[in-house]
């Protein structure tokens, strides 16, 4: 668990963070939201202590993180950038083992380390280890930048805009796998980002930003249904509100017995995906895998709370 | 084959070598010389066979320009052979303007040819000691070349000169090196201190180099008669002592601006990357920072040590020795071989010195990116 007491950022007169109390379950995934300039960056290199707060503090599980010295804390906090900060003088597999190898790891366990990361993010650890970054394409920097923040376990990962300078194919692709891999080794995220349909697709909360504060922290579907006030209300975009609602539910539960016509679709795709289908197709109804289908009138009830 | 561009160019100062006097012969070592062209010295027919030879150098010149360079070198000793069989002791044939352009042309071409092959570093560490082996070698035929003879003359105090050449160049260039890259990297992090310090040494470069050793006399002589100790290691307002300190305070601007530079070009994001791994302010520097500025710092490394070999002959003039004693001497006498026997090993050595160091840049792991 981790807990934001009272965290405030001032830079002489600019409230860079002000008075942000968040608590983080264990395993959980956060998305902080915000226009530019809200002071997402700061607070979460506040955790970090990248970045020591004008005041408040912060808990990881219960102690204090001013007890250690920052760099300690650190190795114990994973961090990726959207420019990823890869190392250039260094191979893949020597900048995935920075924090490893500063916190002493023996060679072999190392290794395996990096070969089973490498692995995890679908990169050939034999083909891919020894080049340097600069030998790698901007997808692939991106998920050895991850593999290099998860590579000690650490009970907390930070992610700035991880997938910002990705292309939408290669975005969504991170994004899934990202899914995956978070829900393999159950660690605590907390992920700024700028773009809501992400937020809502990768995170069991939202915390929205705005100045400095924190305007609203609750379930992406609580985000959605009622935003807390007008500026929450408009980063969400009323215009795509019912789709962002329909992405939240999965098309199972929103099956009925019956046959449908046309190839079925997976039972974990979203409504939104379903509803997409629904309307190319021409039909009223779709069938799942597994059995069983899903009504254009389902699919319109669920597109709102 | 068809000869590039540049060996055409260069048939224009290897004809002129062929055609200008390739030696002068003199009664003794100060008198004027007596022009020898090479038809004097070998006769037609061997001349002729050159000048083939030189015309299809410049046709395959990547091929003979190595064998026609090391040839040029030889027929210097020959002709002086030659020349001096049989005639008064103090006779001395010396190098002429044709040889000079001749040996020129061929070493440029030389150098064009070894770049059209993209050499690695090793490759080129390489060449360069096969060419101090080939010249060692070649210099053995030049016994009967006055260059050669002033050497025979004082081939002790030469090694001596050279000892302190050497120490003078690289002492004070690993001085600088010493202190130029903490002081850089301190100026780096205390952005308040970066404009005395940089001013300061801007400062310190635009004073003449002579100017400078005047300068030094004074407070280390003072130095030298007031504190024993200082005498004791050598201290003194003429000698090493002000040589030393003027080439490092000239070194250190180069060093410390590069590696200024050097750091500043770190990617914010690796910078960034690298403090929240949780690298200590120690592994950053050692693990990071200097690793990554490590070729910029090089290069201005490579600037100081071919600048300090220069330089380093001026030491002479107040009385630091050096290959700079033979220039100042030769000078003094208007023994112009005296002056080459100076001023020949010093460009040698400030070439050898820029290869190596390029050599070096380049074998840095994965710093080239
Ligand atoms: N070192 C600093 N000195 C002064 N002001 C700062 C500093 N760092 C951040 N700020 C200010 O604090 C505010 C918040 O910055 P922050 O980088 O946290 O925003 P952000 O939400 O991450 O924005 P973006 O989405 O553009 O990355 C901004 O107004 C910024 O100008
Ligand atoms: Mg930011």
């Amino acid at each position: 668990m981790i807990g934001l007491n009272h965290l405030s950022k001032h830079y002489g007169d600019t409230k860079a963070v002000d008075d942000v109390s968040l608590t983080i379950d264990k395993g959980s995934v956060v998305a902080i939201v915000g226009t530019s300039g809200s002071g997402k960056s700061t607070l979460l290199r506040l955790v970090n202590r990248l970045i020591e707060p004008t005041s408040g503090h912060v808990t990881l599980d219960g102690q204090d993180t001013r007890a250690l010295p920052a760099f300690e804390l650190r190795r114990r906090i994973g961090y990726v950038i959207q420019d990823h900060g890869l190392f250039p003088h260094w191979t893949v597999a020597r900048n995935i083992a920075t924090v490893p190898r500063l916190l002493g790891w023996s060679k072999a366990r190392i290794e395996a380390r990096v070969e089973e990361l490498l692995t995890l993010l679908s990169l050939d650890p034999a083909a891919i280890g020894p080049r340097f970054p600069h030998q790698l394409s901007g997808g692939q920097m991106q998920r050895v930048g991850v593999a290099r923040a998860l590579a000690a376990e650490p009970e907390l990962l930070l992610m700035d805009e991880p997938f910002g300078a990705l292309d939408p194919v290669l975005r969504g692709k991170a994004q899934a796998d990202l899914r995956a891999i978070q829900r393999t080794l159950g660690t605590t995220i907390l992920l700024v980002t700028h773009d809501m349909a992400e937020a809502i697709a990768l995170s069991d909360r939202i915390a929205v930003m705005r100045a400095g504060r924190v305007e609203q922290f609750a379930p992406p579907a609580e985000i959605l249904a009622r935003p807390a006030t007008d500026f929450v209300r408009a980063l969400v975009g009323e215009g795509e509100r019912a789709f962002r609602y329909l992405s939240l539910t999965p098309v199972g539960s929103l099956a009925e017995a019956g046959a449908a016509e046309g190839a079925p679709l997976p039972a974990d795709a979203t409504a939104a995906e379903a509803l997409n289908a629904l309307i190319w197709r021409g039909t009223e109804s779709l069938a799942l895998e597994g059995g069983g289908r899903v009504t254009r009138s389902a699919l319109l009830r669920a597109g709102h709370p | 084959m068809i000869p590039n561009r540049l060996a055409l160019v260069l048939a224009v100062p290897l004809a002129a070598g062929l055609a200008l006097p390739f030696a002068g012969l003199r009664a003794n070592r100060i008198a004027a010389a007596e022009p020898v062209w090479l038809w004097q010295a070998l006769g037609a027919p061997a001349a002729i066979g050159i000048a083939l030879l030189a015309v299809l150098t410049v046709m395959w010149g990547r091929v003979l320009a190595a064998p026609a360079l090391a040839a040029w070198l030889a027929l210097m000793g020959v002709v002086a052979h030659r020349l001096t069989a049989g005639g008064p002791d103090f006779a001395r044939v010396s190098p002429g303007a044709g040889f000079w352009l001749g040996a020129v042309a061929l070493a440029l071409l030389l150098a064009d040819a070894l770049a059209q092959r993209r050499p690695g570093p090793v490759a080129r560490l390489t060449w360069l000691a096969a060419a101090w082996a080939a010249l060692a070698l070649l210099l053995q035929g030049w016994g009967h070349v006055s260059i050669l003879q002033e050497y025979a003359a004082r081939y002790m105090t030469f090694w001596a000169e050279a000892q302190r050449h050497l120490a003078l160049a690289l002492g004070s260039f690993a001085g600088a090196v010493l202190v130029g890259v903490p002081l850089g990297v301190l100026i780096q992090r205390r952005a308040g201190w970066r404009g005395p310090v940089m001013g300061t040494l801007t400062a310190i470069q635009t004073v003449p180099s002579i100017a400078l050793f005047g300068l030094l006399i004074l407070p280390l002589g003072w130095l030298a008669t007031h504190v024993p100790m200082a005498r004791a290691v050598g201290i003194g307002g003429i000698g090493m002592a002000p040589a030393f300190v003027a080439l490092f305070l000239y070194a250190l601007l180069p060093i410390v601006t590069n590696t200024v530079a050097g750091l500043r070009g770190i990617p914010a994001s690796v910078a960034e990357a690298a403090r929240g791994m949780g690298l200590s302010p120690r592994q950053r520097l050692a693990r990071v920072d200097i690793p990554l500025a490590l070729p910029v710092i090089l290069t201005g490394a490579r600037i100081v040590l071919v600048q300090n070999i220069g330089l380093a002959t001026i030491g002479a003039l107040i009385g630091a020795g050096g290959f700079g004693t033979f220039v100042f001497q030769g000078l003094g006498q208007t023994a112009p071989d005296l002056i080459l026997l100076g001023a020949l090993p010093t460009v040698a050595l400030a070439f050898s010195a820029q290869v190596v160091f390029d050599a070096l840049i380049d074998l840095l792991p994965g710093a080239r990116a």
